[in-house]
């Protein structure tokens, strides 16, 4: 053991180690170093704490390792050549040591030119192998640099160095790493590798030295976070070998980010298999995040136990920190169980005083039916009452009828018996006279019935009643009658009249006996309390009452009448019950209590489920979410919060709740989902879904507010078309800009006194007049006979112009503060154009058709060329259609959109001396204008022109683009020259540089680094400073002698048209 | 050779502001070899400054001389008297010519018309490189005549620095990596496994850092 460092641990244990690296911050913030190392910690053996990389002012990396290392992550302190002498560099070596550092890795540097102090003195006292053996001389031998003996307390470090296998000369490589692992070096992290093949190549040659048997290789990999950083790296940063199939896998990707992780993976599965790899070092710069993934990933997600990570210097602060930081957390945790167990017990308070409530309300509903029941009955007995006095009235009258007719016959007869075969023996006047009484007791029931408001069948149960009661009453009245009288008077043959009593107690007489066929009491009575059960509702009662009426009187029509009436509502009630249940139980829910109507119990599954859908969509389970919606939905279709779930969890968006702080989106998340264990401990909740379900689903659904906030001050509605004649005040929008002031007097005023011809100075030629477009848009630019804005020494009849780019497909790298204008439009070319055209108020559209080129996208010349139609088709101002640069490809394309639209002016670009023939002719058939593109020089520019009036096309049909270069990336030069080309024109006549100019400068402006490089203090506001790069490049330029500017950004084009207002 | 080349004027108009009378001094040594303060460059500098103090309303009187060399005592020792007559003389030599007037002639307002540059070599008419340090310490018999003490960015001694692309330096395109170019030469002398040794960390004191150096030869004092 060298040091015994956790990285020396894993290696010599032969474990496959992965280290990562930290970049300290240019600050003293030492939160910055804690939070990354703990992102990584766990997940890498130990750390790389990068020395001022990039020659940049940072925090040291001896101070970051140690705030890392007292986050219980190893680092790798990183030691420059390039700052510190032999002297400063021991003595940091020696406190490095004392300090618990234990892992050194050194390196020449990086050249202070590339840094922030690139005036600085460059130390370069020793180079990285002399750095080597001057520690590996302390270690080993305890001797400084200069010889003198280390008395105690040695630096004890394992020592590392790197190496690139992708600089030049490359067959010297591998001996230069051996130096390096012969002046000291115990393992080697290599440059980042994308290359694989050649780094395969160069460990060949290592291992044919024989250096990985004598130090650990460790592979360095990094994830490319986007197509632009990879492309940056393959473009700026030497030494760095980045594949064109990264950058087309990169390209072809849908998720960068996602395939960056994917291609870090695949590289570090390759660099595996190479014999003599001993782990790979995962370098994410400042995208720490992604090497947990990676790591995960790559199946290396098992870091052995830590050995020796032991800080030894934290202050007593820091130690009362961590405790009282500690402390917090738990008092957190405990607070968020409590309000979480508070907030449970609340819900079930609730649930409970409502169920009390329920429970209460119905007993009273119950009561209150009880009661009406009760007062119904008392009604009916009343009715009754009457009734039977009605029937004492008659019996009386039938008494005293009686009495008369047993008087007179001196035999007793029943009424009732009038039409029986008994009553044969009754008299005439008799049956008269009872005839009457029956009569009157008929119509009296009618009259009853009516004043009652009985049914018929109510009616025909009541009058049931009282025939039966009138028969037995009468019975014993006849049979007293005829005993009382008969006593005194003349007793009647006694065995007689009993007999002939009890005979008519068996008939069933009525009033309307007459045609109804004789029916036995019993079975009367039996219909009749059947009848009462049928219309109180209770069904199986009648029905079977009336099944044993018809035991008795299977003929009984009317029994049969009623039970067939009693089945049928039976039969209703029951499909009514059926139906019931069937709602009650739909798709496989609970059964719904009975006290909740069906309808409400699925309402509240539909939040239950969209509330646990929204858990899921936060905890980025989307499977789970996008079933759990899809549940709400087939209970409720047209839920729109569930539509909205199910819409995010499609799109894998999730939830973004603002300031919640881990503890408390912890209490937060499980809540809904708890609800439904909790129904199962308690069944008494199980009927409804816990309140506090719904609320955090609202919860979880509300704002979810994206992240990043517009920017800064331009953003809302922009107004459409800025008047830039309107007075000052006027035209101002977000993206509007106020007009120049115009009150400076007239140039001929201000020069009064001075002869003119001391300060103006005529030109002789005339820029060619092109037009662009057709009908009431069409625009004429060109024509002037005098320099930019001179408008005191000739004529400037048309006022420079802009063009509105819009891309056929897309933008891949266009930054969010520019693509924010047209997110809404971006993938439909014409909408685009449109937007541009009634909401900005482009005076033209440049169609760019990037996709077409082969080296990207590769659409085919027939698709784009339907999208052109479709733009052409959608806006009437002028359109300018630019290729993607590929002179074959752009000849194929061009011509295809000619062929479909060739009732329409438009300008066709870029043709360049490889295409020109072709693109021109096609051109010339159509007589529309060409855009002439020739690499920033003022002969190759004339020559095309040449080369192109020579083909037939007339200057007055060319716009010539001289190329451009973005303020701060070659606008001088492009400055110079369209000044060259527009002064040889107007002074020197030479009519074959007169076609006006055009300067597609939005795409340069907005690939410039300086238009992507985020917000932030020392550059300001990216917006607004990429609006100010597009302004200063159109405006520069229209005063060099551009006549059309291509551009971008809204407010970028308003700045510019009042420019030119203001300027003419 | 030691390089050099001319202060800007407005330097030198700074310098010379509010001198009456002025005396030009060149060297026919190596700043008259490479352009910048012989015969030539003194009686242009002389004219270019009468224009440039008249324009800003002043009046000075110039006159002019070159001498064979201003780094022996022989030469400039005549100035002494010569010079204290003039408000201000001012050298067009390297800052070896400049120092030695400033120890000789203490009488003297000696004035420095040039920056002094490096040691180097013409490339062709206008164009001169670097290719000496003086680190005192000449490692140029391991490295085949080229010198990466001078010539490589770091003055790394053991071999290209990762940023060593296509033969070029990290640091500028325009800037050829002298590493590249000692193991190409090295190669093709078959001395490429020299590069293999590690050469040792350096001592600077020969490169100044050991205080102003001096050079004695006994033999040859008087």
């Amino acid at each position: 053991m060298m040091a015994g460092s956790n990285l020396e641990n894993v290696l010599r244990s032969g474990t496959f180690a992965v280290t990562g690296e930290l970049g300290p911050p240019k600050s003293g913030d030492m939160e910055v170093v804690r939070k990354k190392a703990r992102i990584l910690k766990g997940h890498v053996d130990a750390v790389n704490i990068t020395d001022c990389q990039t020659a940049i002012v940072r925090m040291s990396s001896l101070t970051a390792g140690l705030i890392a290392l007292s986050e219980g992550v190893e680092p790798v302190m990183q030691m420059t050549c390039r700052d510190r002498n032999r002297i400063g560099m021991q003595a940091d070596i020696l406190g490095a040591a004392a300090l618990g550092i234990k892992n050194l890795l050194c390196l020449t540097g990086d050249h202070q030119k590339f840094g922030n102090h690139p005036q600085a003195k460059g130390v370069f006292d020793m180079d990285s192998i002399q750095l080597l053996q001057m520690v590996k001389g302390m270690r080993d031998d305890k001797k400084f640099q200069c010889g003198e003996e280390i008395k105690k307390a040695e630096p004890r470090l394992f020592l590392g160095c790197a190496a690139n296998p992708f600089a030049d000369p490359f067959e010297f490589r591998p001996v230069r790493l051996a130096k390096k692992v012969e002046a000291g070096a115990d393992f080697v992290q290599t440059q980042i590798i994308y290359n694989v093949e050649k780094f395969k190549k160069f460990m060949e040659m290592v291992r044919d030295l024989g250096v990985h048997e004598k130090c650990f290789i460790l592979a360095g990999v990094t994830p490319p976070k986007s197509l632009g950083m990879a492309r940056y790296m393959k473009k700026f940063v030497p030494g760095l070998d980045v594949t064109d199939e990264v950058i087309q896998r990169l390209a072809d990707a849908k998720d960068q980010k996602e395939e960056g992780i994917d291609i870090c993976v695949d590289i570090i599965n390759q660099v595996r298999e190479i014999p003599g790899v001993a782990g790979v070092h995962v370098m994410a710069i400042e995208w720490e995040e992604a090497v947990p993934e990676i790591v995960k990933r790559a199946g290396l997600a098992d870091r052995p136990e830590p050995k020796g990570i032991e800080p030894v210097f934290t202050s007593t602060s820091a130690i009362d920190e961590a405790v009282e930081k500690a402390r917090q957390e738990a008092r957190l945790e405990l607070q968020g169980e409590l309000e979480k167990a508070q907030a449970e017990a609340q819900a079930s308070r609730e649930l409970v005083v409502k169920e009390k409530e329920k429970v209460a309300s119905e007993i009273s509903g119950l009561k209150k039916q009880i009661e009406e029941a009760k007062s119904m009955v008392s009604r009916k007995e009343a009715e009754i009452q009457k009734l039977t006095e009605q029937l004492q009235k008659t019996k009386k009258a039938l008494e005293e009828s009686s009495t008369s007719a047993a008087s007179q016959v001196s035999t007793p007869q029943p009424a009732a018996q009038v039409q029986t075969e008994t009553v044969s023996v009754a008299s005439d006047a008799l049956t008269a006279r009872e005839k009457q009484v029956l009569d009157s007791l008929s119509k009296g029931l009618a009259a009853l019935k009516e004043v009652l408001g009985l049914n018929d069948a109510q009616f025909e149960a009541m009058k049931r009643f009282l025939e039966a009661e009138f028969m037995l009453q009468l019975g014993t009245v006849v049979r007293e009658v005829a005993a009382a009288p008969a006593a005194p008077e003349a007793p009647a043959p006694e065995p007689v009249a009993p007999a002939q009593a009890a005979a008519p107690a068996e008939a069933a007489p009525a009033p309307e006996a007459e045609a109804a066929p004789e029916r036995p009491k019993e079975v009367v009575n039996l219909v009749a309390q059947g009848n009462v059960a049928l219309h109180s509702k209770d069904y199986k009662k009648a029905v079977e009452l009336f099944k044993k009426a018809l035991e008795i009187s299977p003929d009984d029509e009317k029994a049969k009448a009623g039970l067939e009436e009693a089945r049928q509502a039976l039969a209703e009630e029951k499909e009514a019950a059926d139906k019931a249940v069937e709602v009650k139980e739909v798709e496989g829910l609970p059964p719904c209590p009975e006290e909740i109507d069906p309808e409400e119990w699925k309402q509240k599954w539909v939040v239950r489920f969209t509330a646990r859908g929204n858990v899921a969509l936060m905890k980025g389970d989307f499977e789970a979410a996008k079933k759990e919606f899809q549940k709400a939905l087939e209970l409720d279709p047209d839920n729109e919060k569930a539509k909205d779930g199910l819409k995010r969890a499609e799109n894998k968006e999730d939830i973004y709740i603002p300031d919640v702080k881990p503890g408390e989106a912890a209490a937060a998340a499980p809540a809904p989902e708890a609800e439904a264990p909790k129904a199962e401990e308690k069944p008494a909740q199980e009927e409804k879904p816990a309140e506090p379900a719904p609320e955090e689903a609202k919860k979880a659904e509300e704002p979810a507010p994206k992240k990043e906030e517009p920017p800064k001050e331009e953003p809302a509605k922009p107004k459409p078309k800025v008047e830039m004649a309107a007075p000052a005040g006027e035209g101002v929008g977000d993206l509007g800009v106020a007009p120049l002031p115009k009150d400076e007097p007239p140039l001929e005023e201000r020069a009064k006194g001075i002869p003119e011809d001391v300060y103006k100075e005529p030109c002789t030629g005339v820029i060619q007049s092109v037009t662009l477009g057709d009908g009431d848009k069409a625009m004429i630019v060109g024509g002037e006979t005098a320099l930019p804005f001179h408008t005191f020494e000739g004529d400037i009849p048309n006022l420079p112009r802009t063009a509105f780019e819009v891309l056929d497909a897309p933008p891949e790298e266009w930054p969010e503060c520019l693509l924010k204008h047209y997110s809404d439009v971006v993938n439909d070319s014409a909408a685009w154009a449109r937007k541009c055209v009634n909401e900005f108020g482009a005076e033209a559209i440049c169609l760019s058709l990037d996709s077409t080129d082969p080296n990207g996208a590769n659409v085919s010349s027939a698709d784009a060329a339907q999208v052109a139609k479709k733009v052409i088709e959608a806006v009437d101002v002028p359109i300018i259609l630019w290729g993607c640069g590929n002179a074959e490809k752009d000849t194929e394309t061009l011509r295809e959109i000619t062929s479909l639209v060739e009732n329409r002016n438009v300008c066709l670009g870029p043709l360049t001396d490889a295409n020109y023939r072709t693109l021109g002719a096609t051109a010339m058939a159509f007589q529309y204008p060409v855009v002439a593109s020739t690499p920033i020089d003022v002969n190759l520019a004339k020559q095309l022109n040449i080369l192109l009036e020579n083909l037939g096309v007339h200057l007055d049909h060319i716009l010539m683009d001289p190329s451009i270069g973005a303020v701060g990336y070659g606008l001088e030069y492009t400055y110079s020259v369209m000044e060259r080309i527009r002064l040889a024109a107007l002074t020197q006549q030479d009519e074959k540089l007169s076609p006006p100019i055009i300067c597609n400068l939005g795409r340069e402006v907005w690939k410039a680094k300086e238009t992507r490089l985020p917000t932030d203090a020392e550059l300001g506001d990216q917006e607004r400073r990429g609006v100010l790069m597009e302004a200063i490049t159109a405006s520069t330029l229209l005063l060099a002698g551009g006549e059309v500017a291509i551009m971008r950004h809204p407010k970028a084009i308003n700045l510019t048209k009042v420019l030119v207002e203001g300027m003419l | 050779m030691i390089i050099a080349e001319r202060k800007p004027m407005k330097e030198l108009l700074g310098m010379i502001s509010g001198v009456k009378r002025l005396l030009i001094v060149g060297c026919r040594g190596c700043v008259a070899v490479c352009s910048a303060g012989g015969d030539k460059e003194v009686s242009i500098l002389a004219a270019a400054l009468k224009l440039g103090v008249k324009k800003a309303g002043g009046d000075i009187e110039i006159d002019t001389d070159t001498l064979v060399r201003q780094c022996d005592p022989e030469y400039i020792e005549p100035l002494n008297d010569r010079g204290s007559d003039y408000d201000a003389v001012l050298s067009m030599a390297c800052g070896v010519g400049v120092n030695f007037i400033g120890d000789r002639c203490p009488d003297v307002n000696v004035l420095p018309a040039l920056n002094t540059t490096f040691y180097g070599a013409n490339l062709s008419s206008g164009e001169w490189k670097e290719m000496c340090a003086g680190c005192g310490a000449c490692v140029l018999h391991l490295t085949g005549g080229l010198c990466p003490v001078a010539r490589c960015a770091k003055s790394l001694s053991n071999g290209p620095c990762g940023g060593s692309q296509g033969g070029r330096c990290e640091i500028n395109p325009d800037v050829d990596c002298i590493w590249q170019q000692i193991y190409d030469k090295l190669a093709s002398m078959n001395r490429k496994d020299e590069l293999r040794e590690i050469m040792p960390i350096r001592d600077w004191t020969t490169a100044g850092h050991g205080g102003p150096r001096r050079r004695i030869r006994e033999d040859l004092l008087p």
